[in-house]
């Protein structure tokens, strides 16, 4: 009689489980959670004069510290009372919520405003800064800047 | 096929089977208590594992996660991208993790851009930088490395923020 060969056979698994587990554990000690991203500021860099440059519409806000924030809209089509303003703080703290729903009006005023300056002062604290670049960038405007001193 | 596999070999050969009450060796209704693990989901399991890690895995946040330094959060965030970073920590400016002066902040960027060009003729450097300092920072420390990057013809700083 003749001796059948088996043709199928058996993948041992166990290795692939080794490998795998090994695999796992390197990667969750290894794994950062925290995600960080970034808040773009942009900077004016040259030398050309003020009058050459094309004038757009262009919000500056004066963070106090108080926690008043001031607005101030140049070159864009908006009413006077519009143009200026003062945000009065909420308990010792920026109203960052009305800022956002201002912004928001303005930009509904002026489609075309898309800059802000955030015009800190030496005692401003950094997150502070932060939460007013984002409070105007939930509005919509995404061409953000800091001034310096 | 499996009942003559390894595992039949190796792993049914256990204590439980021969004093098990249910099934007991020398009893005539034997019955086989030991269940064959299905290995193929497990190692699918696995392998759906180590993908999702693999995918998150990401060495950004590694870099600008050390020391004692609390970034501010913010929601209104875009994915950070690997550009020389500027440290402040404790009163302290680091440039790529090397001490640098406030005086010497400007010619240290100059510096790292004439590097860069000599090392890659073709590319153009990108005047990015990435700051990384603590929430509580006072403005007035910060306005010398915004005022030292602008002088170094730097148009793009990217704040180091928590995504929330």
């Amino acid at each position: 009689m003749k001796h059948k060969r088996h043709l199928d056979f058996e993948l041992n698994l166990i290795p692939f489980i080794d490998l795998l587990s090994v695999c796992i554990c390197f990667l969750l000690i290894t794994a950062v959670w925290i995600q960080i991203g970034s808040m773009s500021a942009k900077q004016a860099v040259g030398g050309q004069p003020a009058s050459e440059t094309k004038k757009s519409p262009t919000m500056w806000m004066y963070l106090e510290n108080n926690g008043d924030i001031g607005l101030d809209v140049k070159d864009a089509h908006v009413p006077a009372k519009m143009a200026r303003l003062k945000v009065q703080n909420k308990a010792g703290k920026p109203d960052y919520e009305k800022i956002t729903s201002i912004v928001t009006d303005l930009r509904n005023l002026e489609p075309q405003l898309l800059t802000a300056l955030v015009q800190p002062k030496a005692g401003s604290v950094y997150e502070d800064i932060i939460t007013a670049m984002e409070s105007v960038k939930k509005a919509g405007i995404l061409n953000l800047g800091v001034s310096p001193l | 096929m499996l009942a003559q596999g390894i595992l039949n070999q190796s792993a049914l050969q256990s204590i439980v089977l021969e004093t098990s009450v249910i099934g007991p060796k020398n009893q005539r209704l034997k019955r086989n208590i030991v269940a064959d693990l299905l290995l193929t989901a497990l190692i699918d399991a696995f392998s759906i594992l180590v993908i999702f890690l693999l995918m998150s895995f990401s060495s950004s946040g590694e870099l600008l996660m050390a020391g004692g330094i609390e970034l501010p959060k913010s929601s209104q965030t875009v994915v950070l991208e690997r550009f020389p970073v500027i440290k402040i920590d404790e009163g302290k400016v680091y440039l790529e993790d090397k001490e640098v002066k406030t005086q010497d902040l400007t010619a240290a960027l100059m510096d790292l851009r004439k590097k860069f060009q000599e090392q890659r003729p073709g590319e153009a450097f990108h005047d990015t930088i990435t700051v990384q300092a603590d929430r509580r920072l006072k403005y007035e420390f910060m306005n010398q490395v915004i005022a030292a990057a602008s002088q170094a013809g730097i148009s793009d700083i990217k704040f180091a923020v928590l995504m929330n």
